[in-house]
């Protein structure tokens, strides 16, 4: 008798165990076993990233490409008007260029002009220990305090991609979303009020 | 269209014979994502996988189910309105051959099948129709496509509820792009704002804040529907008219839908929208670029839902949300792609999903920074 009961137990336990396609238990053990079996598809974003000048990164064990920053600067190359150190080019009672740059990053303990800037060869960033950082790779500047959101951008959880989701990846580097001198988003107002909804609730 | 292996009735009434492809994508090579070599339409031979209703086509689906007198009688009436629009429109001389070809549209329109059982040219033909039909009417040109799931992709979602901060540019984006009615304010998306420490208590949240964004104390989490692996409002359709595609989206064909809103009550997340009116756009406002199962015109009467912009994902772009979004906060991409950045978010964030308990495997997961 009781083998019986366990019987029709098990047997509605086998019945009821409804899934999607029967194959998996869930989507999990479907992604890592169809995704063994992953060769590649045909969908590409090549075409949506054709407008964008890139450069191929590879960092630990990602490569990817980020959009080609050089030629994006105005007034690149900085040498062409800082032809002398900085400290010898610093006139008392002259406009200032750059005037319009306000720092508003970390604070003045932390962070000024030099921090990121070669005083000595402006067409280059520096890294905390005076070595050279090309403007094409700042994202190096920015990994030396914010690791972990750099660990996260290899990855791509943090920021954004450019063309689509299929391959060849493409991302923006920090300097694409966030303003190196004011890298903090600001608050507004949301893009849309739905008044309809409004109505319907009252 | 192969007109001999058509499963509805034709009029013909003067249609002209255009070029045709092979291929139901639209485009005459390869690289489509149809799993059918064969280039002959063979519906026979080609055994759809859907519930109890492998063999039977269009027109027997129609015609061959039971249904209470007064829809047979609705169903009947509207097929007669048609027909007899199209007799008149074919005999009467005044007519012009761009009323008839309407007429015949709509006889063809209203007889197809549903488009889960359409063969590749079936699909090609009632795009090709329903292009043809917008023309006709509007005197513009749509494209709507009617591309298959891709071969080796499975999409997902993946939202980083510490980056939203709640500007609701891609509630706007998703508006626009999938031609959403303007005057009932439909939107497919939902931020809702959350107090911190209070969890993630949607009966508390409020998703249609208007003040200036992020608020102190809030954090913001978006909802949409989250393209279940194994999907309730599938389930519970009785017409069939909602399904998932290989590539994991959950679609609907609006022209099958009976709008009896089962599926909406069987959504645990709020995920499908109604059409309580003709949904209108403004012309100038239309997008062009339509596929089928996507942003094509709605009507009244028939259930819409978030589709992962299908119009654009099957064509390697992101959804038009996770373009929008100014901080970053969505992730879209192929889960069977080991390399792809959804992959990465998945295996090294901390991820999870709504209702994870109810089995409804949805492909989107939240993670925080
Ligand atoms: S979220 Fe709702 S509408 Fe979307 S697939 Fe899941 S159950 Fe269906
Ligand atoms: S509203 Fe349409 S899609 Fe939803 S269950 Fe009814 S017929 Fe199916």
């Amino acid at each position: 008798m009781r083998k019986l009961v366990f019987g029709f137990v098990f047997f509605i336990t086998l019945w009821s165990c409804k899934h999607g396609e029967g194959e998996y238990h869930g989507v999990i053990e479907k992604i890592e076993v169809e995704g063994q079996k992953y060769h590649g598809s045909s969908v590409s974003s090549e075409p949506y990233i054709e407008g964008t000048r890139t450069i191929e990164i590879t960092e630990g064990a990602h490569t990817f490409l980020i959009p080609e920053r050089k030629g994006q600067i105005k007034s690149y190359a900085c040498i062409d008007c800082h032809s002398k150190p900085l400290n010898q080019m610093q006139t008392e009672g002259l406009q200032k260029a750059h005037w319009d740059i306000k720092l508003d990053h970390a604070n003045e303990n932390t962070m000024n002009c030099v921090t990121c800037h070669n005083p000595n060869n402006m067409n280059n960033l520096r890294s905390l220990t005076e070595n050279d950082i090309d403007f094409n790779n700042s994202y190096n500047l920015c990994a030396q305090c914010h690791s972990k959101q750099f660990e996260d951008w290899k990855g791509g959880a943090h920021g954004k991609r450019i063309g689509g989701w299929a391959p060849p990846r493409a991302s923006f580097t920090c300097v694409n979303c966030h303003n190196p001198h004011k890298p903090h988003f600001e608050s507004r107002w949301p893009a849309r009020f739905n008044t309809q909804k409004v109505q319907e609730r009252e | 269209m192969g007109d001999k292996n058509k499963k509805w009735f034709s009029l013909n009434l003067n249609r002209k014979v255009s070029n045709e492809t092979t291929c139901g994508c639209g485009k005459s090579s390869g690289g489509c994502g149809s799993h059918n070599s064969n280039p002959i339409p063979n519906t026979d031979s080609k055994i759809k996988s859907i519930g109890g209703e492998r063999t039977k086509d269009g027109f027997e689906q129609v015609f061959d189910v039971k249904m209470d007198r007064r829809t047979a009688f609705k169903k009947l009436t509207a097929s007669l309105l048609i027909g007899a629009g199209a007799v008149s429109t074919s005999c009467s001389m005044l007519t012009g051959d761009e009323t008839k070809e309407k007429a015949q549209i709509d006889w063809e329109e209203q007889f197809k099948g549903n488009y889960k059982l359409m063969t590749d040219d079936e699909k090609k033909g009632t795009v090709d129709r329903l292009m043809r039909s917008y023309e006709l009417r509007t005197g513009k040109k749509i494209n709507m496509s009617s591309k298959n799931a891709n071969e080796d992709v499975l999409f997902g979602y993946a939202f980083n509820i510490s980056k939203c901060q709640g500007y609701m540019d891609c509630v706007n984006a998703c508006v626009e792009e999938n031609n959403q009615d303007r005057d009932s304010q439909m939107q497919y998306i939902r931020i809702h704002e959350m107090k911190d420490g209070r969890g993630l208590d949607f009966g508390e949240a409020d998703d249609n804040y208007y003040h200036e964004v992020p608020a102190e104390g809030h954090f913001y989490m978006g909802t949409q529907c989250f393209h279940c692996d194994n999907p309730p409002c599938v389930e519970v359709c009785p017409v069939q008219a909602t399904w998932r595609e290989d590539d994991g989206l959950v679609v609907v064909d609006y022209d099958w839908c009976v709008g009896c809103r089962y599926c909406m009550a069987a959504c645990p997340y709020d995920g499908r929208r109604f059409n309580w009116k003709k949904p209108e756009v403004p012309e100038a406002e239309i997008n062009h670029n339509q596929h089928y199962l996507g942003n094509r015109m709605r009507k009244k009467g028939v259930m819409e839902k978030c589709t992962f912009c299908v119009q654009r994902s099957r064509a390697g772009k992101n959804p038009a949300c996770v373009e929008a979004c100014p901080t970053g906060a969505r992730i879209f991409g192929n889960l069977l792609d080991p390399n792809s950045t959804i992959r990465w978010v998945l295996e090294n964030k901390k991820v999870f999903r709504l209702k994870e308990d109810l089995g409804t495997e949805p492909k989107f997961w939240y993670f925080m920074d």
